[in-house]
């Protein structure tokens, strides 16, 4: 099915509208790996690399990301320029996740980002940073080099999951190089021939912290181990088992986040990512996405830009009828029209019970008690991994009580963590929305 | 599939996992018992219908699964009053009063039953046929297969009461009773621990207490003795899932 697309396809005549198939040598971006295993199955994995015609930098109101923008709308930008500085901390910026040109620039009040978006046009080439110095292994550098690159916000900072601020040093520095999300791209095919990159980039990494890296991974070969950290890094094998592959669960086991304690978390393919930057000084083009979901015909595992348009990544192979597109997994992705920043996912999921409305009494009864108790079975201990006191600490959060839950863990958590609690037990409000205005609220009791 | 476990689903689950046993207990007693079940269901029916209406809080099919416990465990020959009392008394300040099945601190069915028993010391309490003992072995299958009742609960209950009837030559009588009231009462994942290690000693403390009234409460029955075994159980379940948090910490202490 997937013959050389640049044959088929070429590039400067495909339809506007239509995903852009890149061909680098003889079509080569189109990488076959017929012998690796994914799921077991001895199956031929074909990754097609679409750059899609239009993506976007966005940010949702509550990020509250106030930007200087460094470019004119219309503006011609190669891959990897800067084009925004964040307000709040200036030496954060923003790149270009395409070469092309800069469609449209929506600011909300108070110059907040809302969405930046770019037509892709190749010629535009790629944008060099300056790495001397960084490469050279100077931390301070590195760190600049991170920020300025548009590298930082791969970063995720606990507790609170958030980009972590420029000058936060963490305690310990998580990478994780298994993801057990359903439909989830395997770490293992987006770092395939990467080992040098991924090896600079955790040197690269360890210069940031004075504590440990470690790096989750399946339970195959050893991952990473050529970056000789030495006693520094460590390698966790961890079960190929949902929710065991995030990186929350393997904190609370091992390294719990606490104010003042912060733990980041970031993953392999980013890593390596920031390992090429030092090596070339060229921001990484792509990343690993899987596209999947009920509302599709199949799964498809593709190489596009950040902030790529989910419908034409999706539009070929999508099932009749109305769907929504969610970036992230089934479990834990928002509906949105450009892949998120974290995202490894592109869901597709049917849409018809919008339509559906509850007769008005049930409808009342279900809004009257909420949140809507939930049983303690072990369908939600395995929800938490067996790793917290779930029922205690899901008692917590629905009863926002920040002592507890923060006494069970719960800073070590996010969002995606509690997605498969939410979804096994059908928590109304959603316990992800309620971890996450707890952890505000106690982020701002800390920062008063 | 969003949402399969939520409290409805696991309420059925529960009930289809008593189904073997409620079927074995109608099967050995007779006509006489199903039309104690229909009332039970009728009045515990009638309070949810009236908490619905009255603080639009959703029935739920637990009060199904608390009225086959009060029916198969309640004692006999009271009349129609006294039940009703008790009944109301355990479903009201048991369950709904909390906010219905899930926000509740007890078994409402074990309430209603030490109400019943207590507050009317003259009813003779049931005599469990001991088939029913048998029943209970293809219960708590179906009911850690689906999750719905803790095998950490069921095994160290059970390891506490193997060792005391091999220990104590218990009677029959005490270990059927024992098992009918480990499934219908103390295996309620709303009333017992929520911990791991809780779960466990929730489990003993159930088997040690049925250990001590089998020896040292002279005249007590033995669905007497276990049903107030559960009870106290289930009151110190908050006790033993602080416990157990406790000590989750205290090993936690060293990673920072």
């Amino acid at each position: 099915m997937f013959a050389p697309v640049s044959a088929r396809l070429p590039t400067y005549t495909r339809p506007r509208g239509a995903a852009a198939l890149i061909d680098v040598k003889d079509g080569a971006w189109n990488i076959r790996f017929p012998y690796i295993r994914i799921d077991g199955t001895r199956a031929g994995v074909t990754i097609r690399t679409e750059i899609t015609d239009q993506c976007a930098l966005y940010a949702r109101p509550e990020d509250d990301f106030r930007v200087e923008v460094l470019v004119a709308r219309g503006g011609k930008v190669p891959q990897g320029m800067p084009v925004l500085r964040s307000r709040k901390h200036p030496a954060l910026t923003l790149v270009a996740p395409v070469a092309g040109e800069v469609a449209a620039i929506d600011l909300g009040p108070g110059r907040r980002l809302s969405r930046m978006l770019f037509f892709h046009a190749p010629e535009s080439g790629r944008y060099e940073h300056d790495v001397t110095t960084a490469a050279s292994g100077d931390a301070a550098a590195t760190r600049m080099l991170l920020l300025s690159a548009g590298l930082w916000p791969s970063l995720r900072s606990r507790p609170f999951g958030r980009i972590p601020a420029p000058d936060e040093t963490p305690s310990a520095i998580f990478v994780m190089a298994i993801d057990t999300r359903p439909d989830a791209p395997s770490p293992r095919l987006a770092l395939e021939g990467r080992e040098e990159d991924l090896a600079a980039g955790l040197r690269a990494l360890a210069g940031l912290t004075a504590g440990p890296v470690v790096l989750c991974q399946d339970r195959g070969p050893d991952i990473g181990g050529a970056a000789g950290l030495g006693a520094r890094h460590s390698i966790r094998k961890v079960a190929p088992v949902h929710p065991h592959g995030l990186a929350g669960f393997q904190l609370v086991a091992c390294h719990p986040a606490a104010p003042g304690r912060p733990v980041w978390d970031i993953h392999a393919e980013d890593v390596a990512a920031v390992g090429a930057l030092l090596r070339t000084g060229l921001v990484a083009r792509t990343r690993l996405v899987s596209v999947a979901g009920p509302a599709l015909r199949e799964r498809r595992l593709v190489r596009c830009q950040p902030g790529a348009d989910l419908r034409a990544l999706s539009y070929e192979i999508a099932r009749p009828g109305p769907h929504r597109l969610l970036s992230g997994s089934l479990l834990d992705g928002s509906e949105s029209r450009w892949l998120g920043r974290w995202h490894r996912q592109v869901t597709g999921i049917p849409d018809g019970e919008r339509d559906r409305r509850p007769h008005w009494f049930s409808a009342a009864l279900r809004g009257a008690r909420r949140p809507l108790p939930i049983i303690p079975t072990a369908a939600l201990d395995q929800a938490f991994g067996g790793a917290l006191p779930a029922a205690p600490l899901v008692r917590a959060i629905a009863a926002n009580d920040a002592e507890t839950a923060t006494r069970l863990g719960a800073l070590s958590l996010t969002e995606e963590d509690v997605a498969l609690a939410d979804y096994v037990t059908g928590a109304s409000p959603r316990l992800s929305t309620m971890l996450r205005s707890m952890l505000e609220r106690i982020a701002a009791e800390e920062e008063a | 599939m969003r949402g399969l476990l939520d409290r409805e689903t696991v309420a059925l689950l529960l009930l289809a996992s008593v189904v073997p046993l409620a079927v074995t207990w109608l099967l050995a007693t007779g006509t006489d018992s199903l039309l104690r079940l229909v009332f039970v269901l009728a009045a515990a029916g009638f309070w949810h219908l009236a908490f619905m209406l009255a603080r639009a809080q959703p029935p739920s099919f637990a009060g199904a699964f608390t009225a086959l416990a009060v029916a198969v465990l309640a004692p006999v020959e009271l009349g129609v009053i006294p039940m009703l009392i008790g009944i109301s008394f355990g479903i009201v300040a048991g369950e709904l009063a909390f906010g219905g099945w899930g926000r509740n601190v007890v078994n409402p069915a074990a309430v209603t039953i030490t109400f019943l028993g207590f507050g009317f010391p003259a009813a003779p309490w049931p005599d469990l046929p001991v088939q029913l003992g048998w029943s209970v072995a293809a219960v708590v299958p179906i009911g850690i297969v689906t999750g719905v009742m803790s095998w950490r609960v069921v095994a160290a209950a059970a390891l506490v009461l193997a060792a005391g009837a091999y220990g104590l030559s218990l009677e029959t009588s005490v270990l059927t009773a024992a098992s009918v009231v480990l499934v219908l009462l103390v295996c309620d994942p709303v009333a017992s621990a929520a911990t791991t290690l809780g779960r466990w000693l929730y489990g003993m403390l159930y088997g040690a207490l049925v250990l001590i009234f089998a020896i040292g409460w002279q005249g007590a029955g033995p669905v007497q003795a276990a049903v107030s075994a559960a009870l106290i159980a289930s009151l110190a379940a908050p006790l033993l899932d602080e416990i157990a948090i406790s000590l989750w910490l205290a090993r936690r202490k060293r990673l920072g």
